[in-house]
């Protein structure tokens, strides 16, 4: 029953074509030669070190596997495939077999892990201060602790994020309390139960503790105990909660409450929507507001929209608190501006780099209607570039609030620079967009294993649409000027404004001779499995 | 005056297989015109063809009297489509969908939402904040034909415009095309309710295999006393005995 789901999804996404296969094996390659290289660092690090150090950083490494593979799905909005229940339950299939493949289906979301373990075990064998073959009991169990705790958290997650009003919330708490301790880190404020908490790492009673514990044979048959205790615990909870996701009724918790008459909030929403049809005409003005309307109640956009303020300032702001503003001085200067590009870069993923994503077979009618395709992409790019703003003023709020210097200057600046990048990004997306177009589905908010591609996508695209930004940057630093910066950024927007017109130019041509396959690829629904 | 829709010698090919293979068809103006075949003759691709949405290997398509090739922008400004596949906007609602593609088709704001909400009326759709993804299969249908009718067209290329709708809805979306009809404009449809094209239809033209096998009046057809479901199966050679299962 397992190889005929397993088989039905192989065949399922035969189709791509030979360009969406060659590049999906390009990017594959390139994100897991990252990881390659980092396991090989592991094999290093543990092939040489010393007990002591072993015993005091193991255990915190193994905490960083376990929060990368159950946080990073959540937070790169990519949790992985996963079994599409709607279209099994009507088989009379044991839910045990079910929850198998969904098991199974965690490695997904945690493959980069697995070869840093790989790398890690390796060097334990090197390592004459270890036996290696101790370790390989205690990291089995410790990846099937890490499998079944990454199936119940999603299937957990998907229930309450499939939750109007909720999801969004609960995305900004989940950062929140990402960000807090990082916070409480960098800031220099040491709280008294820190100190204790910190001890508390080198305690058996971590999961991770006893798989480290377990592997330099520490504390004998308690650790491997309490190591398959939490297996099972995590395997009850896993199984709970995806029993509960098959009685779930995602459309019934989605669905529009009704309401009698229009409430204040919709009317401002209403005119937020109806703005761009006073500065373009239409069909310009339609395709905007259709985005703006579409996109703000798409749950997937609206997750990676809050992502974009809320990572962005996970990331990046404990960079620039308490001890560490001298020492990174120059991304303090220009924090807004730093954040505000990365939301540019977050939202990429659900509007410029695959424009047609959300609207899937709807999209042939921007093949239908009597209006050139690129007031379409035009429309699309502005709309998404409206949203972008939009992170930009509550990155300004929210940097207020938190009273990281910046002036109107820098204000301006991020704008500007925002601008430039976007040219150059949204002209690179258009043509993606009708290159490798992929039908999103809205009501998701995470799909499938997008996670390797779009990450490869940053490496290959990102560096080369904000380089003239980063050379007007070293213009200033380079002769000391304002003036220089805005001269080069200047150009750097001629630049773009031509390089965006050709891209165009390009996409139209490429749409028109693929419009065929664009239909189809947007149109082509999931097999069991829904993935990418 | 010239055909609604005139085609000479149309083929596409996927791989080896032919899809459309050398089909001529004659439309008049202001016929209700049923286009018939069984499953995979080719009725979708040339409607797809018809429309633009993918390119013809061969062949010349007029609509209108104007050549697609050259005046594309200008037939889809005159064209009503109703594709089988869904042209629908999830996330908006029904009268937020119908004024997008108002306002597509060129037609002014205002006058975009006035429509939009007399076809909402029209369709007994209601107004609210309900958005298309969460409309059953029949409403969709209801907003996909209503959307086809915003700017007015002259011809209305359909495909299975009535799959998923119940009686009252059907014959609402009937009794709308045959007012079409009436005022001069042309329908091109497709189904596989032939009750449908017997009620509806003047003239048809039978697909199979990729070919036209059969293509006049309605009335030509039936003549002989047959009626259209036997002519149908004799003429796409479906009414030879099957095997059977022994296990079935």
């Amino acid at each position: 029953m397992i190889a005929a789901i397993l088989r039905a999804q192989w065949l399922s996404m035969r189709m791509g074509g030979h360009r969406g296969r060659s590049f999906n094996i390009l990017t594959g390659l390139i994100w897991y030669g990252v990881w390659v290289v980092a396991a090989s660092l592991a094999f290093r690090l543990v092939s040489t070190a010393p007990i002591g150090p072993l015993r005091t950083f193991l255990p915190l490494a193994l905490l960083g596997v376990c929060l990368y593979w159950q946080v990073m799905p959540i937070m790169s909005a990519s949790m992985g495939s996963a079994l599409d229940l709607r279209k099994l339950l009507a088989y009379p299939i044991p839910h045990g077999k079910l929850f198998q493949v969904e098991v199974l289906l965690r490695l997904t979301t945690g493959a980069e892990m697995l070869l840093v373990l790989v790398g890690g075990v390796a060097g334990l064998f090197r390592n004459p201060a270890t036996r290696g073959w101790m370790a390989v009991i205690p990291v089995l169990l410790f990846v099937v602790f890490n499998l079944l705790l990454a199936s119940g958290a999603r299937s957990l997650l998907e229930r309450l994020l499939s939750k109007r009003k909720i999801r969004e919330l609960l995305v900004f708490l989940i950062f929140m309390l990402w960000m807090v301790p990082r916070f409480i880190f960098v800031t220099g404020y040491r709280p008294a139960w820190l100190g204790k908490w910190s001890h508390a790492i080198d305690n058996a009673a971590w999961p991770w503790t006893a798989t480290a514990w377990a592997i330099l044979g520490q504390a004998g048959g308690y650790s491997y105990l309490l190591l398959v205790c939490w297996t099972l615990l995590a395997g009850w909870f896993g199984r709970l909660q995806f029993e509960r996701n098959l009685r779930f009724d995602a459309v019934a918790a989605q669905s529009t409450p009704q309401s009698n008459g229009a409430s204040k909030l919709a009317a401002l929403a209403d005119a937020f929507y109806r703005f761009p049809s006073v500065l373009f005409r239409d069909p310009l003005g339609a395709i905007v507001e259709k985005e703006l309307r579409s996109l703000s109640r798409t749950p997937r956009y609206r997750m990676v929209f809050v992502m974009g303020f809320s990572f962005g300032l996970m990331v990046w702001l404990p960079m620039i608190l308490g001890a560490r503003v001298r020492a990174n001085a120059q991304l303090s200067a220009h924090f807004l501006t730093v954040v505000c590009v990365y939301a540019l870069t977050l939202l990429g993923q659900v509007s410029y780099w695959n424009s047609f994503g959300f609207d899937r077979s709807a999209a042939q009618i921007f093949f239908a209607v009597p209006q050139p395709l690129s007031r379409t992409l035009l429309g699309k790019n502005i709309a998404a570039l409206v949203f972008v703003y939009l992170e930009v003023l509550i990155l300004t709020a929210v940097t207020s609030l938190f009273r990281v210097s910046f002036g109107v200057g820098q204000f301006v600046e991020t704008l500007l620079v925002i601008g430039v990048c976007s040219l150059y990004m949204m002209g690179m997306g258009n043509i993606t967009s009708v290159q490798y177009p992929r039908a999103l589905n809205p009501e998701r908010v995470s799909q499938g294993g997008a996670s390797s591609r779009f990450q490869a996508l940053v490496f290959l695209l990102y560096p080369a649409s904000l380089l003239p930004v980063f050379l007007a940057y070293l213009a200033r630093y380079a002769f000391n000027s304002d003036l220089i910066f805005y001269m080069v950024l200047a150009f750097a927007a001629v630049i773009g404004g031509v390089v965006y017109w050709i891209a165009m130019e390009s996409a139209v041509t490429t749409a028109i001779e693929r419009r065929e396959k664009i239909i189809q690829a947007l149109s082509t629904a999931d097999g069991p499995i829904s993935a990418d | 005056m010239s055909a609604a829709i005139l085609v000479r010698d149309l083929r596409k090919s996927y791989g080896l297989k032919a899809a459309v293979d050398g089909v001529d068809l004659e439309v008049p103006r202001g016929s209700f015109f049923g286009f018939l075949g069984p499953n995979g003759a080719g009725k979708s691709t040339t409607i797809r063809m018809l429309t633009g949405l993918i390119p013809a290997d061969s062949g010349t398509i007029e609509i209108l009297g104007l050549k697609l090739s050259e005046n594309e922008l200008a037939i889809k400004q005159k064209i009503g489509l109703v594709p089988d596949e869904s042209l629908l906007f999830d996330r908006l609602s029904g009268v937020e969908f119908l004024e997008f593609v108002g306002r597509m088709y060129a037609l002014p704001r205002p006058q975009a939402i006035e429509r939009a909400r007399g076809l909402m009326d029209l369709f007994q759709l209601q107004v609210d904040r309900k958005i298309i993804g969460e409309y059953s299969k029949g409403m969709r249908k209801r907003v996909a034909m209503a959307a086809s009718l915003i700017h007015h067209p002259d011809l209305f290329l359909m495909d299975e415009p009535f799959e998923g709708v119940d009686a009252v809805g059907a014959r609402l979306m009937k009794d709308i095309l045959l007012d079409q009809v009436k005022r001069g404009a042309t329908i091109f449809l497709t189904t596989h309710v032939l009750e449908v094209v017997e009620r509806l239809c003047d003239r048809v033209a039978i697909i199979n295999e990729g070919r036209i096998v059969t293509s006049g009046a309605l009335s030509d057809l039936r003549a002989s006393g047959e009626s259209l479901e036997d002519a149908f199966v004799r003429l796409v050679g479906a009414g030879q005995q099957t095997g059977r299962l022994e296990w079935l």
